[in-house]
């Protein structure tokens, strides 16, 4: 009998054991993580700062946002993975540079769909092969030649242009330079989001099993 | 393959942020930049004339709207309306202190760690596993 009892004890120990070293390993990610977006933020400052002193205070500044109505090219796609039989845990994934034209795709997944594409037409290729002297097979090529990987970073490109075309056509490179800083600031910036998830959902497991314990 | 669901599907959010004019900028830059139909912004720049009252009607506003998954906000502007930021604690959308240019980050005020901090206690660990 006692054996029995020291295994469960043994048991309940590792277990607390792993939920608390999950929680010291997420508290510990997230810290790493703010310290990487504060220099990536850093950065972008500084490049902001340069691109001011090299255009000039006024071409840089909040009064020329453009206030027209638009929607966002980066978003956030929300997923609820099932952590286990009645936790649902959150997920944020990044959605960059949706064209403003074409909202249903954004550059990341598009480059998924891409693959895919090739896939299929290399498969199709004999096929296309056979119909290549008739029009309609010429027609039928035309929407997925439109979507070729050049398409993907021109869409990107394009984006990306739109958003700095707000302080002018012809931008200082620092700007550019800001633009891709904040960029890489905004994916930390996800990855933190997640990490804060797992942290709080740590923190309560560690949590439930000490209010049990004490019980 | 083309019938794939394509990312931005009604789940699609946005990213609201309660920040400097700098650091708005550049998230503008980065494509984050939202305006409604009634040209209500995602985004509130924080200057010296920015009042405590629109701080907090905006962190409202944003905790509430649907379409917003994650709130950025300047920890100084947090510690504006420090009662409000701790006080909130729903997963969506997610509050995210980041730095500002002259206020570097500080992990001692962050929401969440601040939240998560008592178990950092030697003592509540230490009785748990006597």
């Amino acid at each position: 009998m006692e054996k029995g009892e020291d295994a469960e004890l043994q048991s309940s120990n590792h277990e607390r054991d792993a939920n608390v070293l999950e929680f010291m390993d997420s508290t510990d990610s997230y810290l790493v993580l703010m310290n990487s977006l504060s220099s990536s933020l850093r950065q972008g400052w500084l490049e902001l700062a340069s691109a001011r002193h090299s255009m000039g205070a006024s071409r840089i500044s909040s009064a020329l946002f453009d206030l027209k109505s638009h929607s966002a090219a980066t978003t956030l796609q929300l997923n609820h993975q099932i952590a286990g039989p009645e936790a649902e845990k959150l997920h944020f994934s990044l959605c960059k540079w949706a064209s403003s034209e074409s909202p249903k795709s954004c550059s990341e997944e598009a480059k998924f769909e891409e693959e895919d594409k090739l896939l299929q037409r290399t498969s199709n290729s004999p096929k296309v092969l056979d119909q290549d002297g008739s029009s309609n097979s010429v027609q039928e090529e035309a929407p997925e030649a439109t979507e070729s990987p050049r398409t993907v970073e021109d869409q990107a490109r394009k984006e990306r242009l739109k958003s700095l075309s707000m302080f002018g056509m012809l931008v200082s490179p620092k700007l550019r330079a800001a633009q891709s800083s904040f960029e890489t600031a905004l994916e930390i910036l996800v990855e933190v989001a997640n990490k804060r998830a797992d942290l709080l959902d740590a923190y309560d497991q560690v949590r439930e099993k000490m209010e049990s314990a004490t019980k | 393959m083309a019938n794939r669901a394509p990312v931005r599907t009604n789940n699609s959010a946005l990213i609201a942020m309660i920040a400097d004019e700098d650091t708005i900028t550049g998230f503008l830059l980065a494509g984050v930049g939202n305006v409604d139909l009634r040209r209500k912004t995602n985004y509130l720049i924080v200057d010296s004339k920015t009042t405590v009252k629109q701080i907090e009607d905006a962190f409202k506003e944003f905790t509430t709207r649907e379409d917003i998954a994650i709130v950025l906000i300047s920890q100084y502007v947090a510690n504006m309306v420090r009662f409000l930021v701790d006080s909130y604690n729903k997963p969506i959308p997610a509050i995210l202190e980041i730095p500002s240019k002259d206020h570097p980050y500080d992990p001692a005020h962050d929401s969440v760690l601040s939240r998560v901090k008592y178990l950092f206690s030697t003592e509540s660990v230490a009785s748990d596993r006597r």
